[in-house]
């Protein structure tokens, strides 16, 4: 913004006020965290006797729990993790393929029901999902995909978020580029491969910090189709440790801890693009 | 070129030997549960059944689900008819969902009717349709009352001359009085104070036919009751709204409240979440009403059903029955769950009296508490619209009772109706 | 005839429906067939696969009740608040990163992010223990600290409604800035120099220039926050853990889910997902006539 014909002395307070401002929301964003590491080196009847607290007392506090995560139900945690990673990379790989093909057809070319399809992309993107639950259910018992990954992604193949962003980001394309593939004698999809993709990897960047983050977060759809302990993912998991009937607070804490770490480191390396990504994808109406 | 022939031989032998074996492959069954710990008990009687010859060797495959998601699962597979595991174990105010329509599970009739006369039958007519049981329970429930005795000692009172609701309402005073501690909580956000209360007092939500019952006068009574020990602060809204919170668990263990009314089953909840109680905490009746009723309420339970569908429903039965039906199943229920068993032959006898963790920390006989009232436990009346009903108290009776303290009479006719146009 | 077909597809007029068709399959198979089938359902009786009746309008009848009406509420109260937070606020903090007045501005632009990276369950329990009843739960603590009373936090409606809104503004907050940042910095330089010529000020700028420039990503933030706000579900369930004393914590898609599995009435659930569709589309609709998303200058 133009804030640079503001005099000096002016400026300086606005900029301690706005600094100040930044780290009031950054300690709101951190301090859960904090929390959640505290009480997980605490044994948990702690958090029992004394609710939530930041204290740090190094008589009982170390990361013995952690090491309860091996042992809880035969290590049954390690699975959830890699179930977790094992549909997390599927679903981002194809929803990723599918929907950066659509959004770009979509934006790129002109065709009869180009319109009506974009349409239908936004109408499916107003659509609760849960309210489709019980006839997927069953198309996919007919199907014979329970209890397997694939059938856990199988609603996120085409993500219509997805593709709306991918639109977006291609609207800013300039069209010379495929006019100039053209005549290079490229196929229409020679020019999505190899002049468009490369283009488009902020984009991508962006895409897969959001999908990651939806698909290890996923609760009601992965365990309906998920059947046996094992395949479980963690949010799944870590609901049967929460229960009235049996709380294991040694695991939970640990638990939710190390689930969130994986999802910050690969955002951690992917953030530059990302940022970039979400950024440089002006969104147009 | 002998001895190559023989190697030969011999491994073919091998091999038809290792096909003979696999025919003798153990029969695997898939469990579904929500309580960690009923594993722990089918683990052990596993183990047991596995190590006797006369049984079919068998293979059980647990799996642990939250409470709300298991019986949803469990829904979705018997509502589309595939998916559903062999044996389960069902919660009871979600039974009579799964008696609707076609019905999906078993009857045990020929394991239950033959030992009639030694079960606790009330326990499993929650569980029964049309004279067939499909549920077997792994406890009674009996709802008794939890006493900080040092609190009341504090006070001055001695908790064996607590008699009735009356007595405990006075006790209450003094306890305020004295110590500024509040006699009880009553839950705001679930129905284990109110439907034990009304259902000791002799009420019910609904009739067998489903008649409503929710704005009879005993309804009001009870309701009324509760809200006068609210009004003078001798009770107080549950921390956390139910007594399942850590909220509760941490603030009752930090020796605030002087009793809570819950089944017997909770007193694991007090050796798992309350550790700092050990030996301050004693087992008692619940008080009596002065105008009738009965000694004690059945509350909560688990009624686990063999799935009709299961491709070896006799031998799930019959290791269903062998876990939960049999003497040895039932003591070792008590041993690793402290539940009170469903078969009467076991209490009394010497397996029952082993020193374990809950005899420690209650250091009662607590066996004598409960047969004072085994023989006076109201039915409950468990149709298709109890989970509606039981919706209906949580939102709202309860709720306004507890945290509004509105009128009773009000509050009975309004859910009375709610329920009512919920019926068709 | 394969060959006519291949050159059709491969020709100009039929790529561009190759490059769309992962959609529309996905669409007819994912959405539209499930959709059909849950319109069916919501005039049925369903009691077992073999028990299919069609009963009218009769599941319709059956929300005219408290309950249904209490989670019509909590669902719609979340959702202006939700609005009317998660676009402002993440609004004025995306502005102030774009100035450039705030120190370190990228490290907290990457920090804002991180709790959208958490499960909302696991969060969402820090958030109950610390907004206990209790006297001595941690904001009450503090509360009691600066002299101020107690608050039975999850207990009301008005508070917990609060406390829901805190958690979302915390896990959503940091998408949001992303999404205004990248509207802002769309938003040509020379825009605001001719503000400035003709002498307006920064209010003035922002109101001209800016809310202008942002319009197409405010329109797409409030668009999917209106949908988030109204089929709200995990977020209290993270809270309440399905206890929902006076409907408190039920929402719609709450009130759904307990009457399609808890009370095994599918065809009544499905027409209450058929009031929430209907709800979202028709908010959704009047947002965006409103917001000009339909005239025709973009």
């Amino acid at each position: 913004m133009a804030t640079n014909r503001i005099d000096g002395k002016k400026r300086t307070v606005l900029s301690v006020l706005a600094t100040l401002l930044m780290i009031l929301f950054a300690v709101f964003a951190m301090i859960p965290f904090a929390f959640m590491f505290m009480s997980s080196l605490k044994p948990g009847t702690e958090m029992m006797r004394y609710g939530l607290t930041l204290k740090f007392d190094p008589g009982i506090s170390s990361f013995q729990n952690y090491t309860a995560l091996d042992t809880y139900r035969d290590g049954v945690y390690w699975h959830w993790y890699k179930s977790s990673a094992i549909i997390m990379v599927l679903q981002t790989v194809i929803g990723l393929a599918f929907s950066s093909l659509v959004g770009y057809g979509l934006a790129m070319y002109n065709f009869r029901g180009r319109n009506l399809i974009f349409t239908l992309v936004l109408i499916v993107m107003m659509l609760p999902f849960e309210i489709l639950l019980l006839p997927m259910y069953q198309m996919m018992i007919r199907a014979k995909m329970m209890n397997s990954y694939f059938g856990v992604i199988i609603p996120y193949l085409v993500p219509p978020f997805m593709i709306f962003f991918f639109r977006q980001y291609s609207l800013g394309i300039p069209k010379e580029l495929m006019e100039a593939g053209r005549i290079d004698g490229c196929s229409d999809f020679g020019i999505f491969r190899r002049i468009m993709l490369p283009i488009m990897i902020p984009a991508f960047g962006a895409m897969t910090i959001l999908s990651c983050m939806n698909s290890w977060n996923n609760l009601l759809w992965p365990m309906i189709i998920l059947q046996t302990e094992k395949m479980h993912t963690i949010p799944i998991g870590m609901g049967t440790t929460i229960t009235p009937y049996g709380n294991a607070y040694d695991v939970l804490m640990p638990g939710a801890v190390m689930a969130v770490v994986p999802i910050i480191i690969i955002y951690l390396f992917a953030q530059k693009t990302f940022i970039k990504g979400l950024t440089a994808g002006s969104v147009k109406g | 070129m002998k001895k190559l022939l023989s190697v030969l031989l011999s491994l073919i032998l091998m091999l038809s030997v290792c096909t003979a074996l696999a025919d003798d492959a153990p029969i695997k069954l898939t469990l579904w549960t929500f309580q960690e710990l009923h594993t722990e008990l089918y683990k052990v009687m596993l183990d047991k059944w596995n190590a006797d010859p006369t049984k079919p060797a068998l293979e059980i495959d647990f799996q642990v689900f939250p409470y709300e998601d298991m019986h949803n699962k469990l829904t979705i597979a018997l509502q589309s008819g595939e998916g559903a595991p062999d044996l389960v174990d069902i919660e009871i105010n979600m039974f009579a969902n799964y008696l609707k329509g076609d019905i999906g599970l078993a009857p045990m009739n020929e394991y239950v009717e033959p030992i009639a006369d030694h079960l606790v039958m009330s326990r499993l007519n929650n569980y029964s349709k049309n004279g067939n049981y499909y549920g077997i329970d792994h406890h009674i429930g009996a709802t008794v009352m939890f006493f900080n005795t040092s609190i009341l000692e504090a006070a001055g009172i001695d908790y064996t001359s607590i008699k009735t609701w009356d007595d405990f309402h006075e006790a209450g005073k003094t306890v305020l009085e004295k110590t500024g501690k509040p006699m009880i909580v009553w839950e705001s956000a679930d129905c284990w104070s109110v439907y034990p209360m009304v259902n000791q007092h002799g009420g019910d939500w609904l009739t067998p036919d489903n008649q409503v019952r929710m704005d009879e006068p005993v309804v009001v009574n009870t309701l009324a009751f509760m809200k006068s020990m609210l009004d003078d602060g001798t009770a107080i809204p549950c921390p956390g709204g139910w007594t399942h919170t850590e909220e509760y668990w941490g603030w009752m263990n930090g020796g605030n409240c002087a009793a809570v009314c819950m089944p017997f089953w909770y007193l694991d909840r007090f050796t798992n979440y309350m550790p700092d109680l050990a030996g301050q905490i004693k087992i008692a009746p619940m008080p009596e009403w002065p105008d009738g009723g009965h000694k004690s309420a059945q509350m909560g339970g688990t009624g686990t059903a063999v799935v009709a569908s299961s491709p070896n429903v006799e031998v799930a039965k019959e290791f269903l029955a062998y876990a939960c039906l049999t003497f040895d199943g039932c003591v070792t229920t008590w041993k690793i769950c402290g539940f009170d068993p469903i078969l009467m032959d076991v209490y009394g006898s010497e397996e029952m009296k082993e020193p374990n963790k809950f005899f420690e920390y209650y250091d009662q006989d607590i066996f004598a508490v409960l047969s004072e009232v085994l023989d006076d436990i109201p039915d409950t009346c468990l149709t298709e619209y109890f989970p509606t009903a039981t919706d209906i108290v949580k939102t709202q009776m309860a709720y306004r009772l507890v945290e509004l303290r509105e009128d009773p009479e009000q509050i009975a006719h309004d859910c009375a109706e709610e329920l009512r146009s919920q019926i068709d | 005839m394969i060959r006519r077909l291949k050159n059709y597809l491969t020709g100009p007029k039929g790529v561009p429906y190759l490059f769309v068709a992962p959609f529309i399959i996905f669409f007819l198979l994912v959405y539209l067939y499930p959709l059909i089938m849950t319109i069916i359902m919501s005039f049925q009786q369903i009691d077992g696969p073999n028990h299919h009746d069609f009963i009218g309008l009769k599941n319709y009848m059956k929300l005219n009740t408290r309950d249904f009406n209490m989670a019509l509420q909590t669902s719609g109260r979340y959702a202006v608040w939700d609005v009317i937070v998660l676009t402002i606020i993440p609004l004025l903090v995306a502005c102030v990163l774009h100035s450039g007045l705030a120190k370190a501005s990228n490290f907290f632009k990457s920090l804002f992010f991180i709790p959208s990276l958490t499960s909302i369950i696991v969060a969402g329990i820090v958030f109950r223990l610390a907004f206990g009843t209790l006297e001595t739960a941690t904001v009450n603590r503090a509360l009691t600290f600066f002299g101020l009373q107690p608050v039975k936090w999850l207990s009301y409606a008005g508070p917990g409604n609060f406390v829901l809104i805190l958690l979302t503004l915390w896990r959503w907050n940091g998408v949001n800035i992303v999404y205004y940042l990248s509207g802002l910095q769309a938003i040509p330089t020379d825009h605001y120099e001719a503000a400035q010529i003709d002498g307006a000020n920064a209010w003035q700028k922002f109101i001209h220039v800016t809310l202008p420039g942002i319009r197409p990503v405010l329109i797409y933030v409030i668009t999917i926050t209106v949908l988030g706000g109204f089929s709200m579900f995990t977020e209290s369930v993270a809270l309440w853990q399905q206890n929902n004393a006076g409907g408190v914590g039920r929402t719609i898609v709450g009130y759904m889910y307990m009457v399609g599995f808890k009370k095994n009435n599918l065809g009544l659930a499905s027409a209450v997902g058929l009031v929430l569709l209907g709800l979202v589309v028709a908010v959704n609709l009047i947002q965006l006539v409103l917001m000009g998303f339909f005239r025709k200058e973009d």
